[in-house]
């Protein structure tokens, strides 16, 4: 079945556009903020850089977790299933870190159109992961119930590509907000 | 002032524009023959496509006065010239040349769809960048590069759709999502540059005015700094996206035009 | 199917088969297609039903100068929803509904790609539905900012009431729904066709179910994000379209019409299927023209994402702008005048058998080209300004919507009702409902193009005694309870012909796509055998084996 696949790939193409739109409208009021805070005064992007290398690193580990299952070494695909979802949890929390840090600042979604682009963005984001984070820990319990031998599983595969979906958006979505404000 | 004057100024014969040229020409002489059919009158016309744009007063208003006519010759070298050169190189050559060990490794590397699209949306997207592009109109050698790596870049990305050897062209409905994808990048980077405001550009906001055109362009054909950066991102954004179009549905007409085999390759690809 | 998994189901197993005794939940929980398929066909019948009287309410309250039947706040309300509910409770879940039944008959499938999520796709549309029009129960009723909510009439401080918050909320649940049946209808047409079915050889309904499917992904995300950042300003005050607050007003416009342009495709492009399935069947000859049909489809699908800004030449994007975007649009006008050539020649020189679907598929070139000519007209940027926002433009979008998508779903109503049931319509019903049609169509819009080229707004409640304008809007108003006296006559005939309507047989029309290979209506499983295909038209084949539309294609197992 070719079809499952298939159908995550089209998925993800069409959630692509959405996740374009967002930064386009982030695009569109970067710059057009007149007073109140912006990304340059607000934002910190090393310690979000630090987190966002956690991220990066659970694409690496669901890529091994696909190769054990590949491999039908199990206890292992269970082990890298598991660092993959710690490590997206360690990305959530340091996006809740970093949110609960501007709220304290009186920096909202309604403040001014930097708040709202950049909640709306890191939040459909931050959405986006947690629904992976569901998905995950459901393959993780499917599989410590004796799930997915291998060598082949549609299950964990289309998994995999949306998680490195998410992943990639997040590379864009760090360029676009952090990269550019800073380090251009 | 009239617009014949902007015909008259500046046709700069720059040496390595020739050169490039001449190269392009020889390789073909030496690679293909000098028999006239029609890869190799698409091929010269892609050279002197090509010629045009680097020489005429096209290079000199883009480069001195106008984005706009920058994007006219940006279309032309990324777009419109490699598909040219393209259509001009006959299978057999293609063969031959993949056979040489590192050209056909690194058009193994190359031509990977991705990778080519990538290449390809990349260097608009990257040549635009308003930094990089104000550089590029300071400095003689960038701007050489710019306009050489277009073509180039431009080959590469053609090539997973229309590479002279047929059978390793993707599919019709593959190509369409690789070549609508490409519309879709440039079309976002057309749409921010129209809509950006006057001035992303800072070398055309108060040009140096070398060949006295600046009067004609700004007082009688109303060009401001605002309509011409207009003219470029929409240039880039309807015209460019047409060209993406039309070649989706030469892909079309060529799958329609070839025999079927009873099973078709979209499947085989699909699964 | 050896690796089995325990635990995570594939779709590989047999679906279940439905019980004969379980009544409404044989429905309610069905998977299959074809239930489903008819499922929103009812349902859209439902909406279009309440659409229609909405409109006759407006129609009515028009039908005089400063006449008092409904107040201004009821009127805004009801054109509001009349839109909404035509375009995405009406059209567009008939359009997929039609697909979701026919796409797998056609190429010789047992069922979609992905059954259950097919369901889910038909329960969110009805979803939305119902919350959309739940807000006519809320303290200040439905929304009333006109069905593409420009900001900032949508926007907090100028609606205060409930009423968008359930539009964006609904129009998203459908959106989701939207993209899932065209992810859906993409995987099912590309993996799920018969051998020898190639991408060549799909009936071109299915090609153009194919195109919409790309266009629904593709397009449904831009607005989905435009009605999550609505929803954001509503409910938690961000600031995305209040300019007041930095936001930007033309964003939402953009946003809009990005997804609003090629929506109106979506709208009308399966439509173009059927119209493209009826004709030859009823001109006794194979389409003309089969690449160009589906090559232009392509042409037009691509097209149309870029042409958005044309609905906002009046903005001020500027003179560039709109010379660039006028060239565009007009630029549409080639592959849809291909396909109106096509559907032409394939006529020409037939045997034209004029039943109901046919007559339905004439008038449909007729009303449509008219549509499309006075959207050429706008699209020229000095004509749109003078009547951008009058009805002319609202006499434009009904001839292509009514004429072209309306009249394109008859002509398939009439054309596969005894596949979905068994029975024939009635043609001394359907062709009293055709005339109808025709008399109250162009009676209710035609008078609109004078209308609004003398100077009528749209979506004024009421309007002062000039000259002609009182008799024009009752001509128009007559028309249109002529026309509605046209769907009572069209959903007699339903009703009559579901239950007495003479016994159709497999294949009634002398059809020549696969789906008239299965049973009327068609077994659970649709096909015992597939026929082999070896052509675009694989009962011709089967019937004349002498004369076969591919002499020398290859047979496939």
């Amino acid at each position: 079945m070719a079809d499952n696949k298939m159908l995550i790939k089209f998925f993800v193409a069409s959630e692509s556009i959405f996740f374009i739109m967002l930064i386009l409208a982030y695009v569109n009021f970067k710059g057009t903020v007149v007073d109140g805070p912006t990304a340059e005064s607000s934002l910190n992007p090393y310690v979000t850089g630090i987190f966002s290398l956690f991220l990066l690193a659970s694409s690496f580990t669901i890529w091994l977790a696909g190769k054990s299952l590949r491999a039908k070494n199990h206890t292992m695909m269970k082990v890298w299933l598991l660092v993959t979802i710690v490590l997206g949890a360690i990305f959530i929390f340091g996006q809740g870190r970093e949110w609960a840090g501007l709220i304290e600042q009186n920096i909202t979604i309604s403040r001014n159109v930097f708040g709202t682009t950049f909640f709306t963005l890191t939040g459909f984001h931050g959405f986006h992961v947690c629904v992976g984070l569901i998905m995950l820990s459901i393959l993780l319990g499917l599989a410590l119930f004796g799930d997915f031998k291998g060598p082949r599983s549609d299950g964990v595969e289309v998994i995999s590509i949306y998680w490195h979906f998410v992943d990639g958006v997040w590379i864009v979505v760090y360029s676009v907000i952090y990269v550019w404000a800073f380090f251009l | 002032m009239e617009i014949l004057q902007l015909f008259n100024a500046g046709w700069s014969f720059e040496p390595w524009a020739l050169v490039f040229a001449s190269v392009l020409v020889g390789a073909y002489l030496l690679g293909v023959g000098t028999r006239l059919n029609r890869h190799s009158v698409l091929y010269m016309s892609g050279v002197l496509v090509m010629l045009f744009a680097l020489v005429s007063p096209l290079d000199y208003l883009g480069r001195h006065y106008l984005f706009s006519a920058h994007m006219i010759q940006h279309i032309l070298l990324l777009l419109i010239v490699p598909l040219l050169l393209l259509f001009g190189i006959p299978k057999s050559t293609a063969e031959k040349l993949l056979k040489i060990e590192p050209i056909g490794k690194m058009m193994r590397v190359l031509s990977y769809p991705p990778v080519a699209w990538f290449l390809g949306v990349g260097a608009m997207w990257v040549w635009h960048m308003p930094s990089i592009h104000d550089m590029a109109l300071n400095n003689n050698s960038l701007y050489i590069t710019q306009l050489v790596s277009f073509v180039l870049i431009g080959m590469i990305f053609w090539w997973p759709v229309f590479t002279p050897i047929e059978n390793r062209r993707l599919n019709p409905l593959t190509g369409t999502l690789y070549l609508a994808s490409a519309c879709l990048g440039c079309t976002i980077l057309g749409m921010l540059i129209t809509f950006a405001g006057a001035g992303l550009y800072t070398a055309y906001i108060n040009p140096v005015d070398s060949a006295g055109l600046l009067a004609l362009i700004r007082n009688d054909l109303c060009i401001t700094p605002g309509v011409d950066q207009q003219i470029g991102g929409l240039t880039m954004w309807v015209p460019g996206c047409l060209i993406y179009l039309s070649a989706s549905m030469i892909t079309l007409a060529q799958w329609y035009g070839a025999p079927d085999e009873g099973v078709s390759a979209a499947r085989q690809e699909a699964a | 199917m050896s690796r089995r998994l325990p635990l995570v189901p594939e779709n590989t197993e047999p679906l279940p088969s439905l019980k004969e005794n379980q009544g409404m939940l044989a429905w309610v929980s069905s998977v299959d297609h074809k239930q489903i398929g008819l499922m929103y066909l009812m349902v859209t019948m439902v909406f279009f039903v309440v659409g229609g009287l909405e409109a006759l309410l407006m129609r009515i309250q028009l039908s005089q100068p400063e006449f008092n039947f409904i107040s201004p706040e009821v009127y805004n309300q009801l054109f509001t929803m009349h839109g909404t509910t035509m375009i995405f409770f009406v059209v567009m879940p008939f359009l997929i509904g039609v697909g979701v039944y026919l796409v797998p008959l056609m190429i010789g499938a047992r069922d979609m790609a992905f059954p259950r999520l097919n369901a889910l796709s038909f329960w969110l549309v009805v979803f939305g539905g119902i919350l959309i029009y739940y807000s006519f129960l809320t303290q200040s009723g439905a929304p009333d900012m006109g069905w593409f909510a420009y900001s900032p009439l949508s926007e907090k401080p100028f609606s205060l009431n409930k009423g968008p918050t359930y539009w964006a909320l609904g129009l998203l649940a459908t959106g989701i729904s939207s993209v899932a049946s065209g992810l859906n209808n993409i995987v099912t047409i590309l993996t799920m066709r018969t051998p020898g079915m190639t991408m060549r050889r799909i009936p071109l309904f299915v090609w153009m179910i194919l195109v919409t499917s790309f266009l629904l992904i593709f397009v449904i995300p831009i607005i989905a994000s435009a009605f999550a950042m609505m929803l954001l300003d509503r409910l938690l005050e961000a600031t995305f379209f209040t300019p007041a607050h930095g936001g930007s007003a033309i964003l939402w416009q953009h946003f809009f019409w990005g997804f609003g342009h090629p929506e109106v495709y979506i709208l009308i492009l399966p439509a173009f299927g059927i119209i493209s399935e009826v004709i030859p069947v009823f001109s006794r000859k194979p389409i003309f023209g089969y690449e160009f049909v589906a090559g232009s489809t392509v042409a037009i699908g691509l097209l149309s994402l870029g042409v958005w800004a044309h609905h906002m030449f009046a903005v001020g994007l500027g003179d560039v702008t709109n010379l660039y975007f006028s060239l565009a649009s007009m630029l549409i006008a080639i592959p849809t005048g291909v396909k109106v050539l096509n559907w032409v020649a394939t006529m020409w020189g037939g045997k034209i058998i004029f039943a109901t679907p046919m007559l339905f598929a004439t008038a449909f070139i007729i009303e449509f080209v008219m549509g499309g000519i006075t959207g050429v007209a706008i699209a020229s940027v000095p004509i749109d300004w003078v009547v951008t926002d009058s009805y002319f433009i609202v006499a434009h979008f009904h001839y292509v919507l009514y004429g072209g998508s309306m009249f394109a779903i008859f002509a398939g109503v009439y054309y596969w009702f005894p596949k979905f049931t068994g029975r024939m319509m009635s043609e001394t019903l359907g062709k009293w409902h055709f005339w109808l049609t025709i008399i109250g169509f162009n009676m209710t819009f035609f008078v609109q193009h004078f209308l609004g080229v003398m100077g009528m707004p749209r979506r004024i409640y009421t309007y002062q005694d000039f000259p002609y304008w009182g008799s024009m809007n009752l001509i128009s108003t007559i028309g249109a309870v002529v026309l509605a006296l046209s769907v009572l006559v069209f959903m007699w005939n339903v009703h009559v012909s579901r239950k007495r309507g003479k016994k159709a047989g497999n294949n009634p029309w002398d059809a020549w796509t696969l789906e008239w290979a299965a049973a009327s209506p068609p077994a659970v499983h649709n096909f015992d055998l597939v026929p082999p295909v070896r052509g675009r038209r694989p009962l011709w084949d089967l019937a004349h084996p002498e004369q076969p539309d591919e002499p020398n294609a290859k047979v496939v197992d």
